[in-house]
C-alpha cells in the first residue's frame, strides 16, 4: 500500500521529502488531525495512530500521521480512531492550550515526533 | 523455575568510605559512583545526592528509578542483555536492597518531566518518596544528541544499581520469599480445579523516550511472546521510557511488578497462575493488529480461563489495550484491564481514547489530570526550570516561592498502570 505523510513537523518534511509523499501544512496539532479526518472521509486509510507517543496533545505542537495514498471506500475503523483522537485532543486543550515554546523545546518535540515515525518507516523505504 | 528473593531491608542511606550494608544502613562511596558514571565520556560532570523519606527534598526531572539487586546463585546476572550476558535469569537466588533505589535525573529534552517529593502532599502520590534514594545528576557534554543522552543516562542508572546491589551479596537477608512456576502442563495438573490465569503485560515501544528493552532487545522489534514471570525479578525488562511520568513503568516497577507478585500470592489458592505474555505498543496500526493477534493466540494456546492485561502510557496504547482485551475476550477468555485515566481536571470526560463493551472489568490507577499544589522544598536535586514545560505543568506552574501547581501526570508513578500506587476508584 502506498503511503503518504501528513505533517506540520518541518524536520519530518526535511527528512522524508525525497523519499515519500509528504504533505506539509503550517497548521496546529488539532488542525492536522482534522485534515487527516477529512482525508479519511474521502477514502484514505489511517496507517499510524494519530495519538502516537505519550507526549500529550496539548504539550507537543507537532504531529505526523501516516495514511494510505490510495483512496478506497470509507474505512470506518480509521474514522473511529481519528474521531476519538480529535475528541481526546480537544479535551486536553479545553483545560490548557499548548504553550508557546522556545526554539530549543520546539526542536525537541520535532525530534520526538520524527523518532516515532522514523521507527515505522525505517523498514519500508 | 524457582527463584528465592532475599530482601535486605534498608532503613537509611549514608555516604561512607566503603560501599556496604551494615545493620540496615546502606553506606555509599560517592567517589566510586562518580568514577563509574564518568567512564562514559558523554558526561562532563556527575553529582551524587542522597534523598531519604521525610526530607524536604524535591527530585526533578526524574528519568528512571532502579532497585539494586544482585544474583547470588543460579544462572545469569541482573539486567541480562545490558549489564550481564543473555543467559536466562529467574532461577536460583537474588538479593534485593529493599528500601533503596538509584534515581537518575537529567534534561534529555527541554520538556523532560517527573517529580519525586520526599515529603509533603506530593510524597503521598509517588511510592519512591518512601525509599532511600541515591540520586545521580549527570551533566552531558555539549551537543550530545537526545538519543545518545537517553542511552547514556539509562546505562548510568543500571551500572550504579548493579554496583550498589553487589553490597548485598554476602549479607543475610531479613526475609526470603520464594516464587516458583512449573512447566505449563505440570502446573495445570497440579491445580486442576483452579481457574488458569495468565498476565499480559503491554510494553511501551514507540521510539525516542518511549522504549522498553527485554533481555537487551528493543521491544518495538519483538513479537508477542511468553516470558517466565520470575525473569523480570532479575531485570529481564528495563525501562527506556521517560515520557508521561505518572504512568510510565520505571525499571523499579518492572522489577517489582505488583500484578506478578499478587498473582503469585493467589497461586495455588484462588487461581493457577500459569504464565506471562509480553506484547508491545507500536505506533503503526498494522503492528498493533499483529501484536494483539499474537497475544490473543498465545492466551488461547496456553488454554487460560482468564487474563489480567496492563497498559503503559497515554493515548494510542489505549487502542492496543482495547484490541488485546477484545480479541482475548472473543477467544472465550475473561479479561481484566489495568489502566489509568485522563478524564479532564473535573474528572467528567471520557477517560480513555478507545473503548469497547467487552472491556467490562477495569482497574484504574487514577485520573492523571487532577491538579495538585506542591509546596516549596528546602532542597532541589536536579532542575526545576522544566516544571513550566512538563506534561501536566503549564506556564506559571512554578511560582516565585518555589511551589508548583501541576496535574498528577507530572509526578513519577502517580497513576501507575500496574497498580503500584495508591489511587484507584471503586464502583458500587
Amino acid at each position: 500500500m502506498k503511503k503518504k505523510l501528513v505533517t506540520n513537523n518541518p524536520l519530518v518534511k526535511e527528512k522524508f521529502d525525497n523519499k515519500l509523499k509528504v504533505e506539509f501544512y503550517d497548521i496546529d496539532y488539532l488542525k492536522i488531525l482534522e485534515k487527516v479526518r477529512d482525508m479519511i472521509h474521502t477514502g484514505n486509510k489511517l496507517l499510524s495512530h494519530p495519538l502516537s507517543g505519550s507526549v500529550k496533545p496539548n504539550e507537543t505542537p507537532y504531529k505526523t500521521v501516516i495514511i494510505s495514498e490510495n483512496k478506497g471506500h470509507l474505512d470506518i475503523d480509521s474514522l473511529m480512531i481519528i474521531e476519538q483522537s480529535i475528541s481526546t485532543t480537544t479535551r486536553f486543550m479545553k483545560d490548557e492550550m499548548t504553550p508557546d515554546w522556545n526554539e530549543r523545546i520546539r526542536e525537541d518535540f520535532q525530534t520526538i515526533d520524527l523518532s516515532l515515525i522514523e521507527n515505522v518507516l525505517r523498514n519500508m523505504i | 523455575m524457582r527463584l528465592e528473593l532475599g530482601n535486605i531491608l534498608i532503613k537509611d542511606v549514608q555516604f561512607g568510605e566503603k560501599t556496604k550494608v551494615d545493620n540496615g544502613i546502606l553506606f555509599v562511596n560517592k567517589e566510586e559512583i562518580i568514577s563509574l558514571v564518568r567512564e562514559d565520556d558523554n558526561f562532563i560532570s556527575v553529582e551524587v545526592e542522597l534523598a531519604r523519606p521525610g526530607e524536604s527534598i524535591r527530585i526533578t526531572p526524574v528519568k528512571d528509578v532502579i532497585e539494586p539487586r544482585v544474583k547470588v546463585e543460579g544462572p545469569g546476572g541482573i539486567f541480562p542483555g545490558f549489564m550481564s550476558k543473555v543467559d536466562t535469569v529467574g532461577s536460583g537466588r537474588t538479593h534485593v536492597l529493599k528500601g533503596a533505589a538509584v534515581v537518575t535525573t537529567g534534561k534529555v529534552v527541554g520538556f523532560q518531566e517527573g517529580i519525586i517529593d520526599m515529603t509533603g502532599p506530593g510524597a503521598d502520590y509517588t511510592p519512591f518518596s518512601q525509599l532511600n534514594n541515591v540520586v545521580l545528576v549527570c551533566e552531558p557534554k555539549d551537543g550530545l544528541k537526545q538519543h545518545d543522552h537517553e542511552r547514556a543516562l539509562r546505562m548510568a542508572g543500571l551500572k550504579v544499581a548493579v554496583y550498589l546491589g553487589e553490597a548485598g551479596r554476602n549479607v543475610t537477608p531479613n526475609e526470603v520469599n520464594v516464587y516458583e512456576s512449573l512447566p505449563l502442563l505440570k502446573s495445570i495438573e497440579k491445580y486442576p480445579n483452579l481457574p488458569k490465569v495468565a498476565y499480559v503485560q503491554m510494553l511501551q515501544s514507540q521510539g525516542l523516550l518511549h522504549d522498553t528493552y527485554v533481555y537487551g532487545v528493543d521491544a518495538k522489534q519483538t513479537l508477542s511472546t511468553l516470558i517466565n514471570p520470575t525473569d523480570i525479578m532479575d531485570g529481564a525488562i528495563i525501562s527506556g521510557n521517560c515520557v508521561s511520568a505518572c504512568d510510565k513503568n520505571t525499571t523499579y516497577h518492572h522489577l517489582n511488578n505488583p500484578i506478578v507478585h499478587d498473582l503469585f500470592e493467589k497461586h495455588g489458592k484462588e487461581i493457577n497462575f500459569v504464565g506471562m505474555i509480553i506484547t508491545n505498543e507500536n505506533v503503526y496500526l498494522a503492528d498493533k493488529e499483529r501484536s494483539s493477534n499474537w497475544a490473543a493466540n498465545l492466551a488461547e494456546y496456553i488454554g487460560v480461563d482468564g487474563v489480567v492485561i496492563s497498559q503503559e502510557g497515554f493515548g494510542n496504547p489505549d487502542t492496543d489495550l482495547i484490541m488485546n482485551c477484545v480479541k482475548i475476550e472473543k477467544k472465550g477468555i475473561k479479561t481484566v484491564i489495568v489502566t489509568d485515566e485522563y478524564a479532564g481536571r473535573d474528572g467528567a470526560s471520557q477517560s480513555l481514547a478507545d473503548a469497547d463493551p467487552l472491556a467490562d472489568a477495569v482497574v484504574t490507577g487514577g485520573n492523571a489530570n487532577e491538579v495538585i499544589e506542591l509546596p516549596p522544598m528546602d532542597k532541589i536535586i536536579g532542575y526545576t526550570e522544566p516544571v513550566n514545560s512538563i506534561a501536566g505543568g503549564f506556564d506559571g506552574s512554578l511560582r516565585e516561592n518555589g511551589s508548583i501547581v501541576v496535574e498528577l501526570q507530572a509526578i513519577t508513578g502517580a497513576t501507575n498502570e500496574l497498580g503500584f500506587n495508591k489511587l484507584s476508584a471503586k464502583g458500587f
